[in-house]
Protein backbone atom coordinates (compact mmCIF):
# COMPACT_ATOMS: atom_id res chain seq x y z
CA UNK A 1 0.00 0.00 0.00
CA UNK A 2 2.84 2.81 0.94
CA UNK A 3 4.04 1.71 -2.37
CA UNK A 4 0.98 2.87 -4.37
CA UNK A 5 1.24 6.34 -3.66
CA UNK A 6 4.77 6.59 -5.53
CA UNK A 7 3.36 4.28 -8.47
CA UNK A 8 0.41 6.21 -8.88
CA UNK A 9 3.20 9.73 -8.86
CA UNK A 10 5.39 8.17 -11.63
CA UNK A 11 2.90 7.05 -13.63
CA UNK A 12 0.77 9.99 -13.91
CA UNK A 13 3.35 11.92 -16.29
CA UNK A 14 3.31 9.03 -18.44
CA UNK A 15 -0.72 8.93 -18.46
CA UNK A 16 -0.69 12.88 -19.56
CA UNK A 17 1.77 12.51 -21.97
CA UNK A 18 0.46 9.37 -23.53
CA UNK A 19 2.86 7.75 -25.65
CA UNK A 20 6.52 7.16 -23.93
CA UNK A 21 9.24 8.61 -25.63
CA UNK A 22 11.88 5.50 -25.82
CA UNK A 23 15.14 6.86 -23.85
CA UNK A 24 17.25 5.63 -27.07
CA UNK A 25 15.82 8.56 -28.58
CA UNK A 26 17.92 10.93 -25.87
CA UNK A 27 21.48 9.08 -26.96
CA UNK A 28 20.64 9.96 -30.63
CA UNK A 29 20.78 13.93 -29.12
CA UNK A 30 24.94 13.47 -29.47
CA UNK A 31 24.69 12.34 -33.07
CA UNK A 32 22.46 14.75 -34.20
CA UNK A 33 23.32 18.36 -35.81
CA UNK A 34 20.56 20.18 -34.58
CA UNK A 35 18.29 18.68 -31.99
CA UNK A 36 14.83 20.43 -30.94
CA UNK A 37 13.44 19.06 -27.74
CA UNK A 38 10.08 20.74 -26.79
CA UNK A 39 7.94 19.66 -23.77
CA UNK A 40 4.85 21.71 -22.90
CA UNK A 41 2.23 19.86 -19.87
CA UNK A 42 -0.71 21.46 -19.17
CA UNK A 43 0.56 23.73 -16.52
CA UNK A 44 3.02 25.22 -19.16
CA UNK A 45 0.61 24.98 -21.81
CA UNK A 46 -1.47 27.41 -19.30
CA UNK A 47 1.39 29.69 -18.80
CA UNK A 48 2.12 30.35 -22.45
CA UNK A 49 -1.38 30.39 -23.08
CA UNK A 50 -1.52 33.69 -20.86
CA UNK A 51 1.16 35.68 -23.47
CA UNK A 52 -1.02 35.12 -26.40
CA UNK A 53 -2.69 37.83 -26.74
CA UNK A 54 -6.53 38.07 -27.56
CA UNK A 55 -6.18 41.14 -29.84
CA UNK A 56 -3.64 39.57 -32.68
CA UNK A 57 -5.73 37.39 -34.50
CA UNK A 58 -3.19 34.67 -34.90
CA UNK A 59 -2.75 34.48 -31.55
CA UNK A 60 -5.95 34.24 -30.44
CA UNK A 61 -6.46 31.49 -33.17
CA UNK A 62 -3.33 29.60 -31.10
CA UNK A 63 -4.51 30.50 -28.16
CA UNK A 64 -8.39 28.60 -28.59
CA UNK A 65 -6.40 25.91 -30.02
CA UNK A 66 -3.93 25.68 -27.27
CA UNK A 67 -6.87 25.65 -24.63
CA UNK A 68 -8.19 22.13 -25.61
CA UNK A 69 -4.75 20.61 -25.14
CA UNK A 70 -2.75 18.75 -22.00
CA UNK A 71 0.37 18.50 -23.37
CA UNK A 72 2.92 19.39 -26.48
CA UNK A 73 5.70 17.06 -26.76
CA UNK A 74 7.87 17.68 -29.65
CA UNK A 75 11.61 15.57 -30.51
CA UNK A 76 13.36 16.41 -33.78
CA UNK A 77 16.66 14.94 -35.16
CA UNK A 78 18.47 15.88 -38.04
CA UNK A 79 22.30 14.35 -39.23
CA UNK A 80 24.82 15.71 -41.21
CA UNK A 81 25.56 11.58 -42.61
CA UNK A 82 22.92 9.41 -43.30
CA UNK A 83 21.77 6.39 -41.12
CA UNK A 84 22.50 7.86 -37.73
CA UNK A 85 19.31 5.88 -36.36
CA UNK A 86 17.97 2.65 -36.33
CA UNK A 87 14.31 1.52 -37.05
CA UNK A 88 14.71 -0.05 -34.17
CA UNK A 89 14.90 3.55 -32.15
CA UNK A 90 11.57 4.39 -33.42
CA UNK A 91 10.14 0.61 -33.29
CA UNK A 92 9.06 1.18 -29.47
CA UNK A 93 6.88 4.16 -30.48
CA UNK A 94 5.33 2.39 -33.36
CA UNK A 95 4.33 -0.09 -30.34
CA UNK A 96 2.86 1.99 -28.58
CA UNK A 97 0.41 4.10 -31.27
CA UNK A 98 -0.57 0.09 -31.79
CA UNK A 99 -2.31 0.70 -28.36
CA UNK A 100 -6.61 0.64 -28.20
CA UNK A 101 -7.89 4.20 -29.07
CA UNK A 102 -4.71 4.66 -31.24
CA UNK A 103 -5.71 4.65 -35.37
CA UNK A 104 -3.08 5.45 -38.27
CA UNK A 105 -4.70 7.65 -40.46
CA UNK A 106 -1.75 8.42 -43.15
CA UNK A 107 1.03 6.78 -44.01
CA UNK A 108 3.56 7.76 -46.45
CA UNK A 109 6.39 6.10 -47.99
CA UNK A 110 9.31 6.68 -50.59
CA UNK A 111 11.43 3.93 -51.37
CA UNK A 112 13.16 6.66 -53.42
CA UNK A 113 14.21 8.92 -50.90
CA UNK A 114 12.92 7.09 -48.24
CA UNK A 115 11.15 9.90 -46.48
CA UNK A 116 8.25 7.78 -43.98
CA UNK A 117 5.58 9.61 -42.42
CA UNK A 118 3.14 8.41 -40.43
CA UNK A 119 0.21 10.59 -38.52
CA UNK A 120 -1.91 8.62 -35.83
CA UNK A 121 -5.05 9.81 -33.77
CA UNK A 122 -6.08 8.76 -30.46
CA UNK A 123 -9.71 8.80 -30.18
CA UNK A 124 -11.60 8.32 -26.48
CA UNK A 125 -15.38 8.34 -26.63
CA UNK A 126 -15.80 9.60 -30.24
CA UNK A 127 -13.83 12.73 -29.41
CA UNK A 128 -9.73 13.55 -30.43
CA UNK A 129 -7.73 13.07 -27.67
CA UNK A 130 -4.55 12.76 -29.02
CA UNK A 131 -2.30 13.39 -32.04
CA UNK A 132 1.28 11.85 -33.22
CA UNK A 133 3.81 12.14 -35.85
CA UNK A 134 6.36 10.62 -37.12
CA UNK A 135 8.93 11.41 -39.82
CA UNK A 136 11.32 9.79 -41.25
CA UNK A 137 14.36 10.18 -43.70
CA UNK A 138 17.65 8.81 -43.60
CA UNK A 139 18.74 12.12 -42.23
CA UNK A 140 15.98 13.67 -39.84
CA UNK A 141 13.39 11.76 -37.33
CA UNK A 142 10.98 13.80 -36.12
CA UNK A 143 8.23 12.80 -33.57
CA UNK A 144 5.21 15.25 -32.58
CA UNK A 145 2.62 14.29 -29.72
CA UNK A 146 -0.14 16.12 -28.56
CA UNK A 147 -2.31 15.23 -26.18
CA UNK A 148 -5.69 16.95 -25.66
CA UNK A 149 -8.42 17.91 -28.71
CA UNK A 150 -6.58 18.87 -31.51
CA UNK A 151 -7.41 18.24 -35.60
CA UNK A 152 -4.36 17.76 -37.53
CA UNK A 153 -5.63 20.37 -40.09
CA UNK A 154 -6.07 22.83 -37.15
CA UNK A 155 -2.23 22.83 -36.76
CA UNK A 156 -1.00 22.64 -40.52
CA UNK A 157 -3.45 24.96 -40.85
CA UNK A 158 -1.24 27.38 -39.32
CA UNK A 159 0.95 28.06 -42.13
CA UNK A 160 0.86 30.94 -42.86
CA UNK A 161 0.16 32.61 -39.49
CA UNK A 162 2.03 32.91 -36.38
CA UNK A 163 5.12 32.87 -37.88
CA UNK A 164 4.99 29.61 -39.49
CA UNK A 165 6.03 28.98 -42.98
CA UNK A 166 3.28 28.13 -45.37
CA UNK A 167 4.08 25.49 -47.92
CA UNK A 168 1.82 25.10 -51.19
CA UNK A 169 -0.31 21.61 -50.73
CA UNK A 170 -1.13 21.67 -54.08
CA UNK A 171 1.99 20.56 -56.01
CA UNK A 172 0.84 20.40 -59.21
CA UNK A 173 -0.17 23.72 -59.19
CA UNK A 174 3.33 24.35 -58.32
CA UNK A 175 5.02 22.35 -60.54
CA UNK A 176 3.39 23.81 -63.88
CA UNK A 177 4.02 27.53 -62.34
CA UNK A 178 7.88 26.30 -61.74
CA UNK A 179 8.32 25.78 -65.31
CA UNK A 180 6.96 28.40 -66.46
CA UNK A 181 9.29 30.72 -64.68
CA UNK A 182 12.16 28.24 -66.25
CA UNK A 183 10.99 29.11 -70.00
CA UNK B 1 -20.82 73.44 67.00
CA UNK B 2 -22.69 70.90 65.04
CA UNK B 3 -21.53 67.51 63.26
CA UNK B 4 -21.60 69.17 60.01
CA UNK B 5 -19.17 71.87 61.64
CA UNK B 6 -17.00 69.01 62.69
CA UNK B 7 -16.62 67.12 59.44
CA UNK B 8 -16.11 70.30 57.81
CA UNK B 9 -13.38 71.63 60.26
CA UNK B 10 -11.87 67.74 60.45
CA UNK B 11 -11.80 68.05 56.36
CA UNK B 12 -10.13 71.11 56.42
CA UNK B 13 -7.66 70.48 58.79
CA UNK B 14 -3.60 70.37 57.19
CA UNK B 15 -2.78 66.64 57.46
CA UNK B 16 1.23 65.71 56.93
CA UNK B 17 1.55 63.54 53.73
CA UNK B 18 2.56 60.12 54.41
CA UNK B 19 6.55 59.24 54.47
CA UNK B 20 7.89 58.29 51.09
CA UNK B 21 4.24 60.46 49.65
CA UNK B 22 6.72 62.29 47.48
CA UNK B 23 9.31 59.40 46.12
CA UNK B 24 5.98 57.90 45.59
CA UNK B 25 4.57 60.27 43.87
CA UNK B 26 7.78 61.17 41.44
CA UNK B 27 7.81 57.30 41.08
CA UNK B 28 4.71 56.86 39.69
CA UNK B 29 5.25 60.19 37.23
CA UNK B 30 8.75 58.40 36.48
CA UNK B 31 7.32 55.10 35.43
CA UNK B 32 4.18 56.90 33.62
CA UNK B 33 7.15 58.51 31.60
CA UNK B 34 9.19 55.07 30.87
CA UNK B 35 6.10 53.33 30.26
CA UNK B 36 4.70 56.17 27.69
CA UNK B 37 8.51 55.78 25.98
CA UNK B 38 8.04 52.17 25.33
CA UNK B 39 4.85 52.27 24.11
CA UNK B 40 6.11 54.70 21.67
CA UNK B 41 9.12 52.83 20.96
CA UNK B 42 6.96 50.33 20.34
CA UNK B 43 4.77 52.08 17.94
CA UNK B 44 7.38 52.72 15.80
CA UNK B 45 9.01 49.82 16.21
CA UNK B 46 5.53 48.10 14.89
CA UNK B 47 5.51 50.98 12.01
CA UNK B 48 8.76 49.94 10.78
CA UNK B 49 7.85 46.43 10.46
CA UNK B 50 4.96 47.29 8.41
CA UNK B 51 6.65 49.35 6.00
CA UNK B 52 9.29 46.98 5.95
CA UNK B 53 6.83 44.09 5.31
CA UNK B 54 5.06 46.14 2.98
CA UNK B 55 8.30 46.90 0.85
CA UNK B 56 9.24 43.05 1.35
CA UNK B 57 5.85 41.90 0.12
CA UNK B 58 6.26 44.20 -3.18
CA UNK B 59 9.70 43.45 -3.98
CA UNK B 60 8.75 39.61 -3.81
CA UNK B 61 5.37 40.81 -5.96
CA UNK B 62 7.65 42.39 -8.58
CA UNK B 63 10.27 39.09 -8.37
CA UNK B 64 7.56 36.78 -8.56
CA UNK B 65 5.96 38.43 -11.42
CA UNK B 66 9.10 38.84 -13.67
CA UNK B 67 10.21 35.23 -13.23
CA UNK B 68 6.63 34.22 -13.68
CA UNK B 69 6.58 36.74 -17.30
CA UNK B 70 10.32 35.11 -18.08
CA UNK B 71 8.58 31.83 -17.80
CA UNK B 72 5.50 32.37 -19.90
CA UNK B 73 7.88 33.95 -22.67
CA UNK B 74 9.94 31.18 -22.76
CA UNK B 75 6.76 28.81 -22.79
CA UNK B 76 4.92 30.64 -25.95
CA UNK B 77 8.48 30.73 -27.92
CA UNK B 78 8.69 27.13 -27.17
CA UNK B 79 4.83 26.56 -28.02
CA UNK B 80 5.81 28.49 -31.24
CA UNK B 81 8.51 26.32 -32.39
CA UNK B 82 6.32 23.12 -31.61
CA UNK B 83 3.76 24.56 -33.50
CA UNK B 84 5.77 25.40 -36.42
CA UNK B 85 7.89 21.54 -36.40
CA UNK B 86 3.96 20.05 -36.42
CA UNK B 87 2.76 22.21 -38.58
CA UNK B 88 5.88 22.61 -41.41
CA UNK B 89 5.68 18.36 -41.17
CA UNK B 90 2.20 18.25 -41.52
CA UNK B 91 1.79 20.68 -44.66
CA UNK B 92 4.62 18.65 -46.34
CA UNK B 93 2.55 15.52 -45.09
CA UNK B 94 -0.42 16.82 -47.05
CA UNK B 95 1.56 17.90 -50.04
CA UNK B 96 2.57 14.48 -50.62
CA UNK B 97 -0.72 12.90 -50.03
CA UNK B 98 -2.84 14.92 -51.95
CA UNK B 99 0.36 14.81 -55.05
CA UNK B 100 -0.39 11.39 -55.21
Amino acid sequence: MKFAIPVMLAVLPLAAQEIKMPVSLDRLAAKASEVVDVSLDGALLQLASRFLSEKDPDEAHVKRLVGGLKGVYVKSFEFEDRDQYKESDVEELRTQLKAPGWARIVSSRSKRNGDNADIYLKTDAGQISGLAIIVTDPRELTIVNIVGSIRPEDIRDLGGHFGIPKIDINPGKNDKKDKEDNR
Amino acid sequence: MDDFEKQLKDALTKKDPSPFFEARVLGAVKRQALEHRASSRMWWASAFAAVLLVITGSAWQHERTIREEAAGKDAKARLELALKITSVKLQRISRKVEGI
